[in-house]
C-alpha cells in the first residue's frame, strides 16, 4: 500500500514570544492512498490547524509534509493534489450548483467540454441533477453539503479534506450524510481526510482514527483499537463511558500485568505497548461499563452496593459502589423487562475475558 | 519554556509583508493627501505668514492672523488693542446657533425617530426612506426651499395674512431665524437615524419590566429609555453639531450676507484683497472646535462602552 | 372597552412626529408645486404650465452648467470608485499592519473637516498652481471632487467587503484558482453591489458639493449648484424652481437606485 501523505516532525506555532501558541507539536503520521483517515479530538486540539496545513491554507513553523511523495513546503492552495470540503460548506453564492462545481476544473484550464462530462456525472454522483441551475441559497442544507462535496471530488483530487462537513445538519440527515460520505469514498478510491469532534462519526467512518489533544498525536489506531485499548486516560475518556480503576500490580508476564481488584481477587489486564510498571506500582486499569455483568452478591470477581440506577430504554446504567468504594459504573442491557435494583442492593460483577486494559501513566 | 529557541522559518513562509496593503491604498492616498490633508498643513502655514497686498501671503513670519481673530489695533494709535467684536459677536453667534439646532433637532427628532421604531418592522423602512431622502436629496436646494417659503411674497407671509394673523408681510429672511430654521431644516434626518439605530436595537423587553414595576409612562421614557438610546443621542448630536458649526451655506442664503457665521467670516477674507492669514486662523480655530467635539464624543463612546464591560 | 396598553406608545409622540414628516416635505413639495405655476408668484396658484421649465431648457447657461455639473460628477465618482475598491481591498480582512490608524483617518478625512475649510484650503493651492503652472482647467474641479468623493465611495465597498465569508477565497484557492482569479471569479463578482452603491452616492455627494466648487472654480467654470447659489441673490422666478425640481429628481433616482442596491444584499 502507498503512502498518499507523509507528515514528520511537523509544527505550528502562532503568534511570537510570550503570546505564542502551540496548536501542534512534532506531529508524526502517514495516511495510506485510498484511506477513510479520521483526525478526532475536542475543539482547539489542533485537528483543524493540521487539516488546513495539508490544504496549504497554514504554514508549518517545522517539519515536512509530503503528498504522493512530493514536498510541499512552499505550495499554495491552488497547487496542490488536495480539495477541501468546508465546514461552512463556502459555495459561492453567485454560482449556480453546476458552476461551483465546474470551479476547480475552469481554473484547471480543462475544456468546456470536459468540464461539462464532469460536472454531470459529478451531479449524477451525489444524486443532484435535477438541482444543477439553482443557487446555493435555494437549495436545502444537506443538499448544499452534496454540491460542496461534488465540488471538492469533482478535480479528482488524490485527497479529499473534510472539516466537520456534518456538524451543520440535523441528526437523521447526519445519519444519513454519513453512509453517503462512505459510499462515495468507496466508489472514488480517494484517500479522505475528515476532521470531527464526534467520537460516533469517527468510529463507524473511519478505517484508522487519530486522537489529537493539546496539538499532540495521542492515538493512532484502527477504531477497534482506540476504543477496546486506549493506551491514554484522555483516550479512553473522550471515546465513550469508561470506568477507571486504580489497581496494584502483583505480577508481569510479557504485556499482560496481574492486577488485585478491590475485594482480593485476581485479574489479567493487557498492557500498552512500550509501558512496563512494576510490580507494585498502583496502574490506571480501565473496563467499559458494557463489558462488565450484572450477578448476584458473592458472584463475580467484584463486589459493591447499587448507588442509583438510571433507565435509558435499551439499557439501565447502574451506578455502584465498590468494596473498597471506588465508583464503578455498570450498563445492563434490557434484554426483558427486568426489575431496576434499589438503592442499597449488594451485587456481584463480572469483567468479559480480556477486556480489562491497563493504561499508561 | 525558558530557552525558547526560534523555529528557523521553513522555506516558503510567507513572512508577513504590508508593503503590498500600503501599495493598494496608495492611490487613494495620494489623491487625499494632494487635495485634502496637505492643503490643510499649508492652511496651518498661512496662518502664521502676514498678508500679501492684493490677496494672498507675503512669506514673513507674523502672529497678526491669529492675533486679529480675536483683538483689533487703532488705525492711528497701534498700540491701543481692544477686543474685535465684529468678529466674537460672530463666533458667539455660530456656536450659539449650532447649539439652538443641535437641541432643535433632538426636540423634534426623538419622537420621529421613536414613531418609526414603533411601526409594524415592515412599514419602518418606509418612514425611514421617508427620512433619508431629504438627507441626500441637494442642501442647497433645500435651502432654497426654505428661503422661498418665508421670504415676504413667500407662501408662509401669503397664508398668514390671508388668515388674518398678520397685516404686513414678517420679514423673516436674513435673520439668526432664518439660519436657524433652515440648519435645523436640513439638519434634522442626521438627528433621527442614528437616534432611530439605538432605537431599533432596544430590547422592549426592558420598557416592559419599567412598567411591570409600576413606572409612569414618564418615569419608564426618564429611567428606562433615554439611558439606553443616549448612544444614539450623543452621535446624532455630534452629527448635527459639526455641520452647524462649519455651515457655510445655509447662512450665506438665509442670512443674506448681514447675519454671518463663522464658515462665511472665512469665506470672506479669501475674496480680492482680503486678509488671508486672518482667514486661515479663523479656519484653524474652526477646525480646533470640530476636533474638541469629536474628541468629547470619542471620550463618551469609550466611556459608555468601558462601563458596559466593567 | 378601554384600548389596551401598550408599551411602544408614548404620548403625543406621533403627532410630533408626523409634524416633522410634515415639515420636512412641505417646503420641498411647495418648490416643486410652484414650479408648474403659470404666473411668476412663489405664493399664488395661477394655474399650471411648463413654461419655467421650457425657459429652463432654452437657458444656454443652465444648460452648460448641468452638463458641466454631470460631466463632473461622473469623472469624479468614477475615479473615486476605482481608487476606493483597492484601498478598501487594502484595509479590510487583512492582518492589522503599521500605519492602519492613519490611513483610515486620510480617507475619512473629508468628512470630518468643514467643507469651507477644506474649500478655501484648496484655494489657496490652487491659486498656487495656478500662477507657477498657467494651468486653468477642469482638473483642479476634477481632483477636489475626486478626494471628496473618496470616503462616500470607500464606506459602502468597505462594508460590503465586510458582511463577504473570507472561506469564498479560501475555498477558490483550494480549487486551484490564482489570488488573481479569486479575486476576479469571487471577490468581484460578489463585491458589485457595494461597488454600485459606493459609485452612486459619490455621483450624488459629486452633484451636491457647492462650497468647494465655489472656492476651487475658475471664471467660466460654474456647476449647477454654484449657478443656483449665484442667482439666489437676484429676483427669483419659478424657472429657477424648475431647475431645482428637475436636480431634485435625478438625485432622487440614485438615490432610490442606493437604496434598492444596498437592500438586496440584507
Amino acid at each position: 500500500m502507498t503512502q498518499e501523505i507523509e507528515i514528520a516532525g511537523l509544527s505550528k506555532v502562532f503568534g511570537q514570544g510570550a503570546s505564542a501558541f502551540r496548536a501542534l507539536t512534532d506531529i508524526n503520521l502517514s495516511i495510506d492512498t485510498g484511506e477513510f483517515f479520521t483526525l478526532l479530538g475536542p475543539s482547539g486540539c489542533g485537528k483543524t490547524t493540521l487539516l488546513r496545513m495539508i490544504a496549504g491554507f497554514e504554514h508549518p513553523t517545522g517539519g515536512t509534509l509530503k503528498i504522493a511523495g512530493e514536498e510541499m513546503a512552499g505550495k499554495g492552495p491552488n497547487a496542490r493534489p488536495v480539495n477541501t470540503v468546508f465546514q461552512s460548506y463556502a459555495l459561492f453564492p453567485h454560482m449556480t450548483v453546476a458552476q461551483n462545481i465546474g470551479f476547480g476544473l475552469k481554473m484547471l484550464g480543462k475544456s468546456r467540454s470536459e468540464v461539462d462530462t464532469t460536472v454531470a456525472e459529478m451531479l449524477r454522483l451525489v444524486r443532484m441533477e435535477p438541482m444543477a441551475d439553482r443557487k446555493p441559497s435555494e437549495i436545502s442544507g444537506g443538499q448544499q453539503q452534496r454540491v460542496a462535496l461534488a465540488r471538492a471530488l469533482a478535480p479528482r483530487p488524490r485527497v479529499l479534506l473534510l472539516d466537520e462537513p456534518l456538524s451543520a445538519l440535523d441528526l437523521k440527515l447526519r445519519k444519513e450524510m454519513q453512509s453517503e460520505l462512505k459510499r462515495l469514498q468507496t466508489e472514488t478510491g480517494i484517500t479522505f481526510v475528515f476532521v470531527t469532534h464526534d467520537q460516533e462519526e469517527a468510529l463507524t467512518m473511519s478505517d484508522r482514527i487519530a486522537v489529537m489533544s493539546a496539538g499532540r498525536i495521542l492515538q493512532l489506531g484502527t477504531p477497534h483499537d482506540i476504543y477496546h485499548a486506549p493506551a491514554e486516560r484522555f483516550v479512553a475518556d473522550f471515546i465513550g463511558d469508561t470506568n477507571f480503576l486504580d489497581l496494584p500490580v502483583t505480577a508481569i508476564s510479557g504485556d499482560v500485568a496481574t492486577l488485585t481488584l478491590p475485594g482480593g481477587q485476581s485479574a489479567e489486564a493487557r498492557l500498552p505497548a512500550g509501558y512496563l510498571p512494576v510490580i507494585g506500582e498502583t496502574v490506571t486499569a480501565v473496563v467499559r461499563p458494557e463489558q462488565a455483568v450484572l450477578g448476584e452478591p458473592g458472584s463475580g470477581m467484584l463486589s459493591g452496593t447499587v448507588a442509583s440506577s438510571v433507565f435509558f430504554g435499551t439499557d439501565t446504567h447502574l451506578h455502584l459502589t465498590l468494596s473498597d468504594g471506588q465508583d464503578f459504573i455498570l450498563r445492563r442491557q434490557n434484554t426483558a423487562d427486568l426489575p431496576v435494583p434499589q438503592p442499597g442492593t449488594p451485587v456481584g460483577i463480572t469483567l468479559g475475558a480480556g477486556t480489562l486494559r491497563v493504561l499508561r501513566s | 519554556m525558558a530557552a525558547q529557541t526560534p523555529d528557523p522559518a521553513p522555506e516558503g513562509e510567507p513572512q508577513e509583508r504590508h508593503g503590498w496593503k500600503w501599495a493598494l491604498n496608495a492611490p487613494a492616498l495620494a489623491v487625499l493627501i494632494l487635495a485634502a490633508s496637505g492643503p490643510l498643513i499649508i492652511v496651518a502655514v498661512y496662518s502664521f505668514l502676514s498678508p500679501g497686498n492684493m490677496g494672498g501671503v507675503a512669506w514673513d513670519f507674523s502672529l497678526d492672523g491669529w492675533f486679529k481673530v480675536f483683538w483689533t489695533r487703532d488705525i492711528f494709535d497701534p498700540e491701543n488693542v481692544s477686543w474685535n467684536w465684529g468678529n466674537l459677536t460672530v463666533f458667539w453667534r455660530t456656536v450659539w446657533l449650532s447649539i439652538q439646532t443641535t437641541v432643535i433637532c433632538a426636540v423634534l427628532g426623538f419622537p420621529t425617530a421613536w414613531f418609526i421604531a414603533t411601526r409594524p418592522p415592515h412599514r419602518r423602512a418606509l418612514w425611514l426612506f421617508l427620512i433619508t431622502i431629504p438627507f441626500w436629496t441637494n442642501l442647497l436646494i433645500r435651502t432654497f426651499a426654505i428661503q422661498e417659503l418665508i421670504r415676504g411674497t413667500g407662501l408662509l407671509n401669503t397664508v398668514m395674512m390671508g388668515l388674518g394673523i398678520v397685516n404686513e408681510p414678517v420679514q423673516m429672511l436674513y435673520s439668526d431665524f432664518a439660519i436657524l430654521l433652515g440648519m435645523a431644516y436640513v439638519f434634522l434626518p442626521l438627528m433621527v437615524l442614528p437616534l432611530y439605530a439605538a432605537m431599533d436595537k432596544l430590547d422592549f423587553r426592558l420598557v416592559e419590566a419599567g412598567y411591570d414595576l409600576y413606572a409612569s409612562r414618564f418615569r419608564v421614557l426618564w429611567h428606562v429609555i433615554l439611558p439606553l438610546v443616549k448612544p444614539g443621542f450623543v452621535a446624532g448630536s455630534i452629527l448635527v453639531f459639526i455641520p452647524s458649526i462649519g455651515a457655510y451655506v445655509t447662512p450665506r442664503v438665509l442670512g443674506g450676507g448681514r447675519t454671518m457665521m463663522l464658515g462665511n467670516l472665512i469665506g470672506l477674507q479669501f475674496g480680492q484683497g482680503r486678509n488671508w492669514p486672518l482667514g486661515a486662523a479663523l479656519s484653524m480655530l474652526l477646525l480646533i472646535i470640530v476636533m474638541i467635539a469629536l474628541i468629547a464624543y470619542l471620550r463618551t463612546v469609550n466611556r459608555d462602552d468601558g462601563g458596559r464591560r466593567g | 372597552m378601554a384600548k389596551s396598553f401598550s408599551v411602544r406608545r408614548l404620548p403625543g409622540f406621533g403627532a410630533i412626529a408626523l409634524a416633522t414628516f410634515v415639515m420636512l416635505y412641505l417646503p420641498i413639495v411647495v418648490l416643486v408645486v410652484f414650479s408648474f405655476n403659470a404666473g411668476s408668484s412663489q405664493s399664488q396658484w395661477e394655474g399650471f404650465s411648463l413654461q419655467w421649465y421650457a425657459a429652463a431648457f432654452a437657458n444656454q447657461q443652465v444648460q452648460e452648467v448641468s452638463i458641466r455639473s454631470l460631466w463632473l460628477a461622473a469623472v469624479a465618482a468614477g475615479v473615486a470608485t476605482a481608487l476606493a475598491v483597492p484601498a478598501a481591498l487594502g484595509t479590510t480582512r487583512v492582518s492589522r499592519f503599521p500605519g492602519q490608524t492613519m490611513i483610515y483617518a486620510l480617507i475619512n478625512q473629508p468628512l470630518m473637516v468643514p467643507e469651507i475649510v477644506t474649500g478655501i484650503a484648496l484655494l489657496i493651492v490652487v491659486a498656487w498652481l495656478k500662477v507657477h503652472t498657467g494651468y486653468t482647467g477642469m482638473g483642479y474641479l476634477v481632483l477636489a471632487h475626486t478626494a471628496f468623493c473618496i470616503p462616500f465611495a470607500y464606506l459602502p465597498i468597505r462594508a460590503r467587503l465586510e458582511t463577504l465569508d473570507a472561506t469564498l477565497e479560501s475555498a477558490a484557492s483550494d480549487l486551484y484558482a490564482s489570488p488573481f482569479q479569486a479575486f476576479r471569479f469571487i471577490t468581484l463578482p460578489l463585491l458589485v453591489p457595494g461597488i454600485a452603491a459606493g459609485f452612486m452616492l459619490s455621483f450624488v455627494i459629486s452633484l451636491d458639493t457647492v462650497v468647494i466648487t465655489e472656492f476651487v472654480k475658475s471664471a467660466g467654470q460654474d456647476t449647477l449648484p454654484t449657478y443656483m447659489l449665484g442667482q439666489l441673490r437676484r429676483i427669483i422666478t419659478p424657472e429657477m424652481n424648475a431647475i431645482a425640481t428637475l436636480f431634485l429628481a435625478l438625485s432622487l433616482i440614485f438615490v432610490t437606485a442606493f437604496f434598492l442596491i444596498t437592500r438586496k444584499r440584507g
